[in-house]
């Protein structure tokens, strides 16, 4: 009687963390943009990112989810190699950029960086004015020939993030005068000018208000025509709302992947469910 | 009873005060404390307040005996020495000062009529240290007795301390401020006696300094010219290349620094890097004036020019040298408190590490830059030892960094050394020549802070 009450008890959840081996659902597609195969991150001596695999399709969103400190900035960072910045952090697998190893010896990660845009938690517009944050990208790139060109860049990729209607009568003002969510929108409209292929969200909204927020969403939903996203977000609504697929972290290993319907309605992974049902997180 | 003493007294009256008050009030707190609701003051404060009274009433009294003492004094003996008719035939001042210096151990060498009044002034000032003690000790006393009284458990000790502690803080800022503006002030005074025997126009424009005096009507070579502008033109060419060795410098190694060094290599490179700051300038001074300078005539001449042996070039280049640190330093502090979210948004694009540095970085940082390039200015015009051991004493009025200049601050030197009398135009030229560096320095500041609100780059 006793014993089997023993057995009955239900696992912890960190002695499913420590049991699960591979990821569940479907982690790779066919048309990949970018593949990566057993990711390992350290920093230091301690290992940030076990063994992770997935696959990000082209014109996807895919929308990398899980509970703060699970690893899921830290892999988002591999994909543009902002990681090299810090200098204990080493990142070991195979990372494929239409099928091209962006960890080989001779891959220029500036090169990299202008295919593979980024947007970060913060907004971060540099203290110059509103043009000049757009028209950095492409002045140091050489993406225009004169001043008409980079005008229009600069006018369309504001349109683009849905800002320029807002700050048309003030280019030459600086961008750091702007509301919270039109500066995120800023540095949005900043990542196209580069005219990159991917861009990578790292919680575009968390330090937005409601409506900001909203704008952002939109914002990625049309985005998703042209790029292909991929986004770490807290909220699983946010997740729910814009992406194709997502992704579950757990404490740096990959639990699951699914389409974003059927994790967050029948997820495959104990864990999956217990957090998506706010058991903990 | 002497100053001090009395001082010494009177702290021990406030810890006295202090002690007796803590004690009682402490035993208010110890029952009161139990009860949740019954939020009070700490007793230390109500000690404080205490303290407070026993002291600073008796020692403003004291200030201001102090202060009167002096004149009393004067006062009194020049009344003395008019009742008694005596015949001074010196200038006061000194007179009092031959009074207060006799020794009355060696009375035989003393003309007998100072004698007698030395006896009134020794008679007089015990008289006023007598009062002086008895005033203020006795304030003490009463005011520590009234303190004691006065501070109950219901007095706001905490505001109170507050307050003392607020006027603290403003009288050392006052101070500060005070000594600022009377060395200016007594500058300034200085420099019109000055202008009064040398036109002023004749001091800012004139081309020719040569301030020997004549003593004799027929001597020669004492033309006293007094015209500023071969000093400021030495000064300013001196700077300039002292400028134009530590800025790129300092910056670079700054940027290396913050930038791109291993924290480990950094924790060890700038304390070395400042230690720059530290070799005291005598020690560059014989650097410039035995190493450099022979050094720079010997390249010259191997390239036929013809180079002084002591030259703008070596005094300016080793105080380049010198003032790196200033630049660097404060340089490397301020680029690396820009947020790395700049640094991270401008990687992110796909800029490189010296493209970020140079549109995002500098100019974010370039308030603090300026900052550090000023005081490594202001230093370089104001530095006097190199000057004089590498750059020479002859007033050429020239640009090219090759030939000898002097600096003011060096002819400040000449002028000051050795016997002088302070009345001639030659000590107080001195002082005009100190207040217009100063006011350079102040003009170079104005420049810099108006530069620095247009061209700032401000991140939050």
């Amino acid at each position: 009687m006793i014993d089997t009450q023993i057995t009955k008890k239900p696992k912890t959840i960190a002695e499913i963390h420590a049991e699960h081996k591979k990821t569940v659902g479907q982690p790779f597609c066919k048309d990949a943009k970018f593949s990566t195969r057993n990711v390992d991150v350290f920093y230091g001596d301690k290992q940030a990112i076990f063994d992770v695999s997935l696959d990000v399709g082209k014109h996807e969103v895919v929308a990398l989810i899980g509970p703060s400190g699970c690893g899921k900035s830290t892999y988002l960072r591999c994909l543009n190699r902002m990681n090299d910045t810090i200098d204990i952090c080493r990142v070991t697998g195979q990372l494929m950029l239409d099928g091209e190893d962006i960890y080989k010896k001779s891959q220029d990660p500036v090169l990299l960086r202008a295919r593979v845009g980024m947007v970060f938690q913060k907004p971060n517009p540099f203290p110059k004015s509103i043009y000049d944050n757009v028209a950095y990208g492409p002045r140091i790139h050489g993406l225009t020939t004169n001043k008409a060109e980079l005008d229009e860049v600069v006018e369309l990729s504001l349109t683009r993030a849905g800002l320029f209607d807002e700050v048309k009568d003030r280019l030459h003002e600086p961008g750091t005068g702007l509301s919270g969510g039109q500066q995120q929108r800023l540095c949005i409209a900043r990542t196209i000018a580069v005219q990159p292929e991917v861009i990578l969200m790292d919680e575009p909204a968390s330090a937005l208000d409601p409506i900001a927020t909203a704008k952002i969403e939109e914002l990625i939903h049309e985005l998703k025509e042209n790029y292909t996203i991929v986004i770490v977000t807290h909220s699983m609504q946010q997740a729910a709302r814009v992406s194709q697929r997502t992704a579950y972290f757990h404490l740096g290993k990959l639990i699951e992947v699914g389409d974003t319907n059927q994790v967050f309605t029948n997820p495959a992974h104990e864990l999956t469910e217990k957090y998506i049902t706010g058991r903990f997180g | 009873m002497n100053t001090g003493t009395i001082v010494l007294f009177l702290l021990i009256f406030a810890g006295f005060n202090y002690f007796i008050k803590h004690r009682k009030i402490y035993a208010v707190y110890r029952v009161n404390r139990k009860k949740q609701s019954n939020k009070m003051t700490l007793p230390k404060y109500f000690g404080y307040v205490a303290s407070m009274w026993s002291l600073i009433p008796a020692l403003l009294v004291l200030l201001v005996i102090e202060i009167i003492d002096e004149p009393l004094l004067k006062s009194n003996i020049t009344n003395y020495v008019h009742a008694e008719n005596i015949e001074i035939g010196q200038d006061l001042d000194l007179y009092l000062n031959d009074i207060k210096n006799i020794k009355t151990d060696n009375i035989k060498d003393v003309d007998p009529i100072k004698l007698k009044v030395h006896e009134h002034y020794q008679n007089f000032e015990t008289l006023i240290s007598k009062a002086k003690t008895i005033i203020v000790i006795s304030l003490a006393v009463l005011m520590t007795i009234f303190g004691f009284k006065k501070v109950t458990i219901n007095t706001p000790a905490r505001v109170y301390f507050e307050k003392v502690i607020e006027i603290i803080l403003l009288l050392a800022a006052t101070i500060a401020i005070l000594t600022t503006v009377g060395i200016v002030l007594s500058v300034l005074f200085e420099s019109l006696r000055f202008f009064g025997e040398v036109p002023i126009l004749d001091f800012m424009f004139g081309t020719e300094w040569s301030p020997q005096t004549a003593i004799r009507s027929d001597q020669v070579g004492s033309s006293a010219a007094f015209g500023a502008v071969p000093l400021f033109v030495g000064t300013m060419l001196i700077s300039a290349v002292a400028l134009f060795v530590s800025v790129p410098l300092g910056l670079m190694s700054a940027i290396f620094l913050s930038e791109y060094a291993s924290s480990k290599f950094r924790s060890f490179a700038k304390p070395v890097l400042e230690i720059l700051a530290g070799i005291p300038t005598v020690v560059y001074g014989f650097f410039a004036a035995l190493t450099v300078a022979p050094f720079i005539r010997e390249l010259g001449t191997s390239m036929g020019l013809s180079v002084a042996s002591e030259s703008a070039l070596a005094a300016g280049v080793v105080m380049g040298i010198m003032i790196i640190p200033f630049v660097s330093s404060l340089a490397d502090d301020v680029i690396s408190a820009v947020p790395n979210a700049m640094r991270e948004g401008s990687l992110g694009l796909g800029a490189t590490k010296s493209e970020t540095i140079i549109k995002v970085l500098i100019p974010a940082a370039l308030p603090g830059i300026v900052g550090g390039v000023l005081l490594a200015a202001s230093r370089a015009i104001g530095e006097t030892m190199i000057v004089v051991m590498a750059a020479g004493l002859a007033a050429n009025l020239t640009v090219n960094p090759l030939e000898a200049v002097t600096t003011v601050t060096v002819q400040i030197v000449t002028l000051l050394t050795g016997d002088q009398e302070f009345d001639s135009a030659k000590t107080l030229a001195a002082f005009a020549l100190g207040l217009m560096l100063f006011v350079t320095t102040l003009i170079l500041n104005v420049i810099a802070l108006h530069v620095v609100r247009k061209y700032r780059e401000q991140y939050d």
